[in-house]
């Protein structure tokens, strides 16, 4: 037990990869074997995972369970991982929403069911070696080959323009990537010039002194890779497509955990490494956020295809995260994780439940469903609760990040703020008259071969019940009772922001010094 | 008064000699021994040949790593053997000995000698090692054109085809160009400083205080003469290594080769001509007669852009992998002109990794060739991943290597090159590099598409998997030794991607002997 507790993040990062091996050798036609055992798999590493839970220590903002090895002495790179608060919940939701996405796709995935799992448990290693990374460059390449196994899982199960997704995905990010790689060995350098030894070390780079007009070109290199991901406003034009084509479970880790990266590479790398360009590009980047909000919200309004609806209400909620993140109070901080944590559980519960219609109704179109709610009252009262979960109704975990998140942005930005609070009234206008349309609406107009799926609509079965149930009891949870999750991001949180301020003061300290400022 | 003659021509001076040409020694023997094999008709069949050739190579390499740690001169110093040579003999045995393990089906197929095959190969393994061994102009244009010659015979060593025959006769004319161009500058250097001997050419420089950042010539014309020996050395040397506008015959040449020496060609010959160009660069480029640096990042720049955009518009593999060899070629040179002992290492990794990713995947497109129901067009590599998972999926992780993703060599290849140019300051080559690589990305992860995601329509090649045996081969008539070659190569490029620390110290080792003048 004492080694468990001691490497624990070693081995619930490579528990899934050896899982892989241990499925490798197991013949691809027993199906049923795989499917279970990966699922069965999955679930032993979600409860791992919450030993990180029981034994993390809520009063500080230090980083646990560190493990550190060298790696690569050459460029001072190490095995070097650790969490905080922030990436604590972050593993947890990875964990369990791996979990959910492979007992999700049951039905969906019919073929070449090995090769999905596999990739689904390497995806897993990689998502959480990604959180868990404290060295950059250990999280580069976490980072960067976390693409290779979404890609072919929106390329080989996708629907319909699936490999074009699918490429789009994979070049788009890669590109922001490569950026950023850019950026990160920039930083590197001059770490190296300054101090004269190479390190990757988080730690170390924190204290690397760049002039600020190199910060600001370097903060946009990192940002093109983190922007991409998230996806912030203008880049975003990837994501609906991805998300509409890939499967249920692969549409549930995209938007549950992988566009959390993005975000998560703000919080722990671009603000931080360069804290002085966060600074002075932040109003910018929170206008841009509620551009996104609106955007996002305005698409979704439109759309016919329920599942492309979902994927722009991500672009919305993650405006929302960005401009909590970048108005740089804790209180918006602390409402960004928050929130971060809730547009995984809610959004995945919608994409889940998108998913079990299509299965049941082989369409997406909005104008071709209509009277589900008749047939399956169970499907309906869930479904509903991730609706109003994602709208943001007291009660549901939804409404305090949200919450949050406009209380702290209105002290630093209140115009912006006002006109973001907006998008909650755009976001129960889409997602509700998208659920009146899907589950009440009169099915009689519709067009014949879906009369007949409709006919036989069936009601979640116990293992879809399970499926959401997690998701569904931790928005009730998150909803009420937040105060176990915000205790421990919280001192992170402020952790974050001292840092920054130290800077802030350091650099308005030089500005005065050399006349820049003009007071 | 002493007689000299016994000390220039003694047992002792001639023995020292030998020693430091051992490793070559060897292949030729063995390259002679194979050769003679063709006089005994019985032996002459069969295996024999082949085996024989992987236990030269095998001897070769163990007689470098008996060799390694030892700073040799041989041949009145026209012949060195220190450590960056151990790095690069073995990098070029590995190399020829991917190529011997991969040519045995495939030129079974085909109605041609198989002795003299192989002897050339080891030939042309030596001719390799002696340049990268060389230290003396003479010796590196007579190595040149011995391994030139050898590539020209193999490359149109498929009698009867004509795309062979072609390809052959335009990498010998064109060859023929660069090997005079190399002599012409080769001729001009001397002119200018008076010695053959690098070392010599080296410390002459440095004695008449042509440092760094030059400072006047002493002697007048001596800098436009070295000069242009320097740029026509530059375009002999740009040839083998195939830079953009000294490109022209590498598609051709790639594609009508027999595949395994399309490998040869793309590995060993290009890592040869890039050895021989970092010593040369070191010991007299360095002296920026003029700035060399500027030529070598535009025809980096140019490599990689025009190898990325004409892979992407070719639907040949063998012509795609072409185009990627000039690209990855551009992506070599970053290393060079980041330069510095961590630019050099950096280069020596990555040249490494380049071999094993290369090679790999040259391997997995002779299986698909050698099994007959595939042919080069890339669009009949859809739905393979299902019928071959474990070859796809090697053939998939070369691919992903060669874009440098992360967990495979080629990422830490292009990061080490990288991070050295950034070092030396020069962003915009590496951020025109980084671009190049999210550009090339989508020609590689092209053939993942088709290997894995065929479209409905054109999945005729059977979507179900048949029984297979081990690692999915089905038809039966993939030999191991094809199959090891692949997962040497697999093994090398995770090794290198994953814990690269060895890699790099073998690199260091070697780099710090280069610099060591």
């Amino acid at each position: 037990m004492a080694f468990f507790m001691k490497y624990i993040l070693t081995i619930l990062i490579f528990f899934p990869a050896v899982a892989v091996l241990i499925l490798l050798p197991i013949n691809k036609k027993n199906e049923g074997l795989l499917r279970n055992l990966a699922t069965f798999l999955s679930l032993a590493e979600f409860i791992a995972s919450y030993y990180l839970f029981i034994y993390f220590k809520p009063d500080t903002y230090k980083f646990q369970f560190i493990e550190k090895f060298n790696w690569i002495p050459s460029f001072g790179a190490s095995y070097f991982l650790g969490i905080d608060g922030v990436s604590l919940f972050l593993i947890l939701l990875t964990t369990l929403l791996t979990f959910v996405s492979l007992l999700s796709s049951y039905r969906y995935i019919k073929d070449h069911i090995k090769e999905f799992v596999i990739l689904m448990l390497l995806l897993e290693t990689f998502m959480i070696g990604t959180f868990a990374a404290l060295d950059v460059l250990l999280f580069y390449v976490f980072w960067e080959f976390m693409l290779i196994p979404m890609y072919f899982i929106i390329g080989m199960w996708g629907t319909g323009k699936r490999i074009y997704s699918a490429v789009k995905f994979f070049l788009y990010t890669l590109a922001g990537s490569l950026i950023m790689l850019f950026g990160i060995i920039y930083i590197f350098i001059i770490h190296y010039e300054q101090t004269g030894n190479f390190t990757f070390n988080l730690m170390r780079l924190y204290n690397t002194n760049i002039p600020v007009g190199l910060q600001i070109l370097l903060f946009i290199a990192l940002f093109l890779g983190f922007a991409i991901k998230v996806p912030i406003f203008p880049f975003h034009t990837w994501l609906p497509d991805a998300h509409t084509e890939a499967p249920t479970a692969g549409s549930v880790i995209l938007a549950g955990v992988l566009l959390k990266f993005g975000i998560y590479g703000f919080f722990r790398f671009a603000i931080p490494l360069l804290p002085n360009a966060a600074l002075i590009l932040a109003p910018y980047i929170v206008v841009i956020g509620v551009i996104g909000i609106l955007y996002g919200a305005f698409v979704s309004i439109v759309q016919k295809d329920l599942k492309r609806l979902v994927a722009f209400s991500s672009v919305s909620h993650m405006g929302f995260i960005m401009v909590g993140l970048f108005a740089l109070t804790a209180v918006s901080i602390n409402g960004a994780v928050y929130q971060l944590l809730n547009h995984g559980i809610d959004t995945g519960a919608l994409f889940l439940f998108v998913g079990m219609i299509y299965e049941r109704m082989h369409t997406r179109q909005i104008k071709d469903l209509g009277g589900i709610a008749k047939k399956a009252p169970i499907l309906t009262v869930l479904f509903l609760t991730s609706v109003l979960a994602s709208v943001g109704l007291p009660g549901l975990n939804g409404f305090i990040g949200e919450f949050l998140i406009l209380i702290g942005s209105f002290r630093s930005y209140p115009v912006l703020t006002i006109i973001a609070t907006s998008g909650i009234i755009f976001a129960a206008v889409y997602l509700l008259w998208m659920f009146q349309r899907v589950m009440f609406q009169d099915p009689h107009d519709q067009i014949a071969p879906y009369d007949h799926h409709l006919e036989f609509f069936d009601d979640m079965n116990l293992r879809e019940i399970i499926t959401v149930l997690p998701l569904i009891i931790l928005m009730f949870l998150m909803g009420f009772y937040p105060a176990p999750f915000l205790d421990r991001i919280g001192p992170s949180v402020l952790h974050f922001l001292t840092m920054l301020n130290h800077h802030k003061i350091l650099y308005n300290a030089i500005k005065i010094k050399t006349g820049l400022s003009n007071a | 008064m002493h007689n000299i003659m016994p000390v220039i021509y003694g047992l002792n001076s001639l023995e020292k000699s030998m020693v430091s040409i051992i490793p070559e020694a060897v292949i030729i023997l063995f390259a002679f021994i194979v050769l003679f094999l063709t006089f005994f008709e019985k032996i002459a069949k069969g295996k024999n040949s082949y085996y024989l050739s992987l236990i030269g190579i095998a001897f070769s390499i163990l007689y470098v790593v008996m060799l390694s740690g030892r700073n040799l001169t041989g041949f009145y110093g026209s012949v060195v053997f220190n450590g960056y040579d151990v790095f690069l003999f073995i990098a070029i045995l590995l190399s020829g000995f991917l190529t011997v393990l991969v040519s045995k089906d495939y030129i079974e197929n085909f109605d041609v000698p198989y002795p003299e095959y192989y002897s050339i190969i080891l030939f042309g393994i030596s001719a390799m090692m002696f340049l990268v061994s060389s230290n003396n102009l003479i010796m590196v244009f007579i190595s040149l054109e011995f391994m030139s010659i050898c590539a020209y015979i193999l490359t149109g060593y498929i009698r009867g085809n004509t795309r062979s025959t072609e390809a052959a006769l335009k990498y010998l004319i064109l060859g023929t160009f660069a090997s005079a161009f190399l002599i012409f500058g080769s001729v001009f250097i001397y002119a200018a400083v008076g010695h053959l001997n690098l070392n010599s050419i080296h410390s002459y420089l440095e004695s008449i205080s042509y440092v760094k950042h030059g400072s006047a010539p002493v002697i007048s014309g001596m800098g436009e003469y070295l000069s242009i020996g320097l740029l026509l050395f530059t375009v002999g040397l740009a040839f083998k290594m195939s830079l953009f506008p000294f490109h022209a015959w590498t598609p051709d040449a790639y594609d009508g080769a027999p595949t395994p020496i399309t490998s040869f060609m793309a590995t060993g010959i290009k890592v040869a001509a890039f050895a021989i160009f970092l010593r040369i660069y070191i010991l007299i480029y360095n002296f920026n007669v003029i700035n060399f640096n500027d030529i070598l990042w535009v025809l980096a720049v140019l490599s990689m852009t025009f190898g990325n955009i004409a892979a992407i518009l070719s639907s040949n593999i063998k012509r795609l992998l072409a185009y990627s060899s000039i690209a990855q070629a551009g992506y070599i040179l970053v290393g060079i002109i980041g330069g510095g002992f961590y630019g050099y290492s950096g280069t020596l990794f990555y040249l490494f990794a380049y071999i094993f990713m290369t090679a790999g995947a040259f391997a997995v497109v002779i299986i698909f060739e050698n099994s007959d129901i595939i042919s080069l067009d890339i669009k009949k590599y859809s739905g393979v991943g299902y019928k071959y998972p474990f070859i796809s999926a090697a053939m998939a992780f070369f691919m992903l290597s060669l874009a440098g993703i992360p967990v495979t060599g080629g990422f830490m290849g292009k990061f080490y090159v990288f991070s050295a140019a950034v070092k030396s300051g020069y962003y915009w080559l590496v951020f025109i590099a980084l671009l190049n690589s999210a550009f090339a990305a989508y020609y590689y992860i092209k053939i993942i598409v088709k290997m894995y995601m065929p479209d409905k329509e054109d999945s005729s090649v059977s979507y179900i998997a048949p029984e297979g045996k081990d690692f999915g081969i089905v038809n039966g008539n993939i030999s191991e030794g094809i199959m090891l070659a692949v997962i040497i190569c697999l093994f090398f490029t995770l090794i290198m991607g994953v814990y690269p620390q060895l890699f790099i110290n073998f690199a260091n080792y070697s780099a710090a002997s280069l610099c060591k003048i």
